[in-house]
């Protein structure tokens, strides 16, 4: 892992002294041992801000947005998921090719925040985390620690397509973390299929109606690429203000709908849920409906390929009625 | 709970007169069922809160002067959803008010001094509360030499018409200064933006306040030029606008720093808002 | 008057049954792994060792969203009905960080204009304080001037002592609640009760590893009196997101919005609903024009209000240490590391 965090923190002091970039975003050390920030290294001499770990949870692409008028050329750290993301957004040209040097990594597995602190005893520094398919292991001052991967894989992990960066410039880290269970299968949104309506109904009312509509899930998501919101618009106001089920359920299923082909099951959506919503399972049933009507891959999976609701065909199934 | 002593309740009231004052802008005499202003007490400058039911609540400023005994009024642009809905209003219509709001012009503290006004199109609105208390026959004996400079785009922005050309000219030492911001056929009136006319016509600072109202361009050449000519930022007052919700210093959005403009202003004095972070 | 009394944990459950035959029960429920503050029937489901609820408790006085009026249009005039106010209630099980909290609000909405809404359900509400059973690792109201068993702020405070709770009664509406239900209840002593507040207190605070470092507010609060424009607020702006977590999971926070949703233009009603400085269109004018236009000016403002603005206008600070947004911000703007830096650019000047 240090040799991660030592080829980020060259190869951007290299691209940043050259010019050849004028910042790099990358992962900065966060408040304590299991947390991470985002950071925007602008000179050479910070790149000993930039680390690498199995905390590095965010997904980085969603500040491509943000930053898309920045004169100059951007680095930017992304993870094996996160890098179908920068594939998305050059596909809807939110990003230009050229001005993005993309830092591979392959990734190590990451990791919840909150168990793994939990693991760790109070006043020691962690050292250096691991994850394989035996388990993970936290090296701390105090000693190591092991817990097992139920308990502090995040959950995309172990749905894991491909810990490896399906784009990249430079590419870092010998081999990703690749669970021996990996679960590609989509069995967590066909169970719910399966569920009679009202069940269905009843699992999401008991989510959405704790949503704060604090819009963290359209904030961090690299898909929601609008300029102005409807849910932000006052004049007209689409979507009540008001919180409640019925204009919070409004929310999720109309964000659903607009992200669907765009939505690269990234997961920050869910990891950013101060309410714990299971937020994946809904884009994940779109990914799914897309994969088995059109046969399309996963978005974000081939630059190449057109995006499989930008484009008609006479193929497709809605051709045939 | 009862409903005359809740602050974000409006009271209902009803339109008795309208009146075209521009293309977009119209003022609306306002009274309360059974006439009159009610318990509905304000002061030069304070605001209120404006609402249709079902359409939205905006903050707007008083322009009758507290002088008026029998009604209130209020100008207004068309300049969002609520204005456009309250300018299809008509005479007998209902409107909600709350307030008065923010603190007011200080009129006891510009008592024995001239007094120069400088107002840019729309905004002359909230000064007209102070000119007409001021120019009241009963107040006028406590006041100096009055001037007002306004200027609008055109003529047809020119607000308060008939005060601004027939009653304010007629009264004692009072000069009135109108400009158009470009010539136009059948105006024989000066032209020239309002700071500039200020920077022609310079007015001497002594024994005299400055308040001015307009749009913030506007405002920032008219303070420049104000301090040339040698204005004490004490000396110089202006209102400030802000979004807001609430009106009573709750809901947030309208502070400058640890200031409510709904609570603290709309009315500052340059020293007060040199003090301020520049965040309005 | 304040009395000093025990109770076991059973005659707690007990106690705060008897209490709902006249006043509505708000207290920490767990439910699909979260703990929310809510109307409780049932006092056998209530969680007496959570640590942090999800949402502060600030809801039941100032819920998300809230109906101010109800409106119908009849023959061109308008009838305006405000909502009926709720019964008595006992709000159960509030933290001292949340306590505080509470007391810092009350100038907000208590102030030149009583705010009925806030105040109505503030006064018909009895206030249960609960002493903390653990310290987390997002907490530092230890480092705010609070602690994990200060009462300020309640009319019951429990302190947890081995299974069971001793109470204090600190207001006469909370001596008197006792005392009404004296059954339920065995004596204690001031002596008693302050030993284990100390001793617990020592305990507790052994816990966190949370951020190494003093803070003092009063130093952050003179640095930041006199500086306004520093980098600092800028670099801090890149990664927020510019979501609403902090600012609705803050106990302080009391910004909202009101809007008008009319079901025809014959009826419909005035809701408000809690709003955020850290959403972009907070402060944005009906002509364009935005006061707080990035999300600099935004991040600058919420800290400032937590550590300048709100002392400025009601002597107290604006955050009372509960963690909340050190433990869900996706993008670790941590108020904890913000005073320190804050300190450290102060030390610097």
């Amino acid at each position: 892992m240090k040799g991660i965090e030592e080829q980020i923190r060259a190869t951007s002091s290299q691209l940043l002294a050259a010019g050849d970039v004028q910042m790099v975003i990358g992962y900065g050390a966060g408040s304590d041992n299991t947390r991470t920030m985002p950071v925007f290294i602008k000179r050479a001499e910070d790149v000993g801000k930039l680390v690498f770990n199995p905390f590095c949870v965010s997904n980085l692409a969603n500040y491509l947005l943000q930053w898309n008028n920045f004169e100059g050329k951007i680095a930017i750290v992304v993870k094996g998921c996160d890098s179908r993301s920068i594939i998305r957004l050059l596909q809807d040209k939110q990003i230009e090719r050229e001005k993005i040097i993309v830092l591979g990594v392959n990734c190590p597995g990451q990791l919840k925040s909150g168990p793994a602190e939990a693991k760790i005893p109070v006043d020691a520094v962690l050292s250096e985390a691991t994850v394989d398919n035996a388990g993970i292991k936290l090296q701390t001052s105090s000693g190591p620690v092991t817990f097992s991967l139920e308990e502090g894989l995040l959950e995309k992990c172990r749905q894991c397509e491909s810990s490896r960066p399906v784009i990249s410039d430079y590419l870092f880290g010998e081999k990703g973390f690749e669970a021996d269970r990996a679960d590609l299968s989509f069995n967590d949104v066909a169970a719910l299929e399966d569920e009679p309506l009202e069940e269905k109904s009843k699992y999401w009312d008991k989510y959405f109606e704790r949503c704060l509509r604090c819009y963290a899930c359209r904030n961090s998501c690299p898909a929601c690429s609008c300029r102005e919101c409807v849910f932000d618009m006052v004049e007209p106001d689409w979507v009540a203000k008001t919180v409640n089920l019925s204009d919070n359920t409004a929310f999720h299923l109309i964000r659903a709908f607009h992200v669907a082909g765009r939505c690269t099951d990234c997961g920050e959506c869910e990891r950013v849920c101060p309410a714990e919503i299971p937020l994946r399972v809904l884009n994940r049933k779109i990914i799914k409906d897309i994969k088995e009507l059109f046969g399309a891959p996963m978005p974000g999976s081939d630059l190449e390929a057109l995006p499989v609701l930008s484009f008609y065909s006479l193929d497709d199934p809605e051709s045939q009625n | 709970m009862s409903n005359c002593q809740n602050p974000i309740l409006p009271r209902m009231a009803f339109i008795t007169n309208i009146i075209d004052e521009t293309s977009d802008t119209k003022t609306f005499k306002v009274e309360f069922e059974g006439g009159g202003k009610g318990n509905f007490l304000h002061e030069p400058g304070q605001c209120a809160m404006l609402s249709i039911p079902g359409v939205g609540e905006a903050m707007i400023s008083i322009t009758s002067s507290p002088t008026y005994k029998d009604f209130l009024e209020f100008t207004i642009k068309r300049v969002g959803r609520l204005t456009n809905v309250i300018h299809q209003l008509e005479v007998g219509d209902q409107i909600g008010i709350r307030g008065p709001y923010g603190n007011n012009f200080p009129y006891k503290l510009l008592e024995g001094k001239d007094i120069l006004f400088i107002a840019g199109g729309f905004a002359l609105a909230p000064l007209r509360s102070l000119i007409n208390y001021v120019l009241d026959d009963e107040h006028r004996k406590d006041y100096g030499k009055v001037d007002i400079i306004y200027g609008a785009r055109s003529v047809d922005d020119l607000c308060f018409k008939r005060e601004l050309f027939e009653n304010w000219p007629k009264r004692q030492d009072t000069q009135i200064y109108t400009t158009i911001d470009r010539a136009e056929e059948g105006w024989d009136g000066h032209v020239a933006f309002v700071p500039t006319y200020l920077e022609e016509l310079q007015p001497s600072p002594e024994n005299k306040y400055a308040l001015t109202c307009g749009p913030p361009i506007m405002i920032k050449f008219v303070l420049q030029n104000l301090q040339k000519l040698g204005y004490q930022d004490d000396h110089v007052i202006t209102t400030l606008e802000m979004r807001m919700k609430c009106g009573i210093g709750k809901c947030g959005r309208c502070n400058i720093g640890s200031k409510y403009v709904c609570l603290d202003g709309p009315v500052f004095f340059l020293d007060q808002l040199k003090q301020l972070p520049q965040e309005y | 008057m304040v009395v000093y009394k025990k109770i076991t944990r059973d005659n707690l459950v007990q106690f705060l049954q008897e209490l709902t035959k006249d006043r509505i029960l708000i207290a920490p429920v767990r439910e699909h792994e979260i703990v929310s503050f809510s109307p409780v029937a049932d006092a056998g489901q209530v969680d007496f060792s959570f640590q942090n609820s999800f949402v502060p408790p600030k809801s039941w006085f100032f819920p998300q969203s809230e109906q101010i009026f109800s409106f119908r249009l009849e023959e061109g005039k308008y009838e305006l009905s405000t909502p009926s106010l709720p019964r008595g209630a006992v709000l159960f099980g509030v933290h001292p960080c949340d306590l505080k909290s509470i007391l810092a609000l009350d100038p907000v909405f208590d102030g030149k204009f009583d705010d009925n809404y806030y105040c109505d359900r503030r006064k018909n509400t009895i206030i249960i304080g609960l002493g903390c059973q653990s310290v987390g690792r997002n907490c530092f109201c230890f480092k705010v001037g609070g602690g994990p068993l200060e009462s300020t702020g309640a009319d019951i405070f429990l302190t947890p002592a081995g299974g069971d709770f001793l109470a204090e009664g600190l207001t006469d509406q909370g001596t008197d609640l006792i005392n009404k239900h004296s059954r339920f209840f065995s004596d204690s002593s001031a002596e008693q009760i302050d030993k284990e507040k100390r001793e617990g207190t020592d305990r507790l605070l052994k816990q966190p590893a949370g951020l190494k470092g003093d803070f003092n507010l009063q130093k952050v609060k003179a640095f930041l009196d006199a500086n306004y424009e520093i980098p600092y607020w800028e670099e801090l702006s890149y990664r927020c997101l510019g979501c609403g977590i902090c600012t609705y999971l803050c106990p302080t926070c009391h910004c909202f919005d009101i809007n008008d949703y009319a079901r025809s233009g014959l009826e419909g009603e005035r809701i408000r609903c809690w709003d955020s400085c850290q959403f972009k269109d907070f402060t944005l004018m009906a002509g364009g024009h935005n006061p707080r236009p990035s999300k600099k000016e935004r991040v600058r403002n919420r800290f400032l209000h937590k550590f300048k603005y709100h002392e400025d206008r009601y002597g107290l600070f604006g955050c009372v240490g509960c963690g909340r947004c050190v433990q869900k911000c996706p993008v670790n703007i941590d108020p904890r590391k913000i005073i320190l830096d804050l300190q450290e650019v102060a030390g610097n000047e």
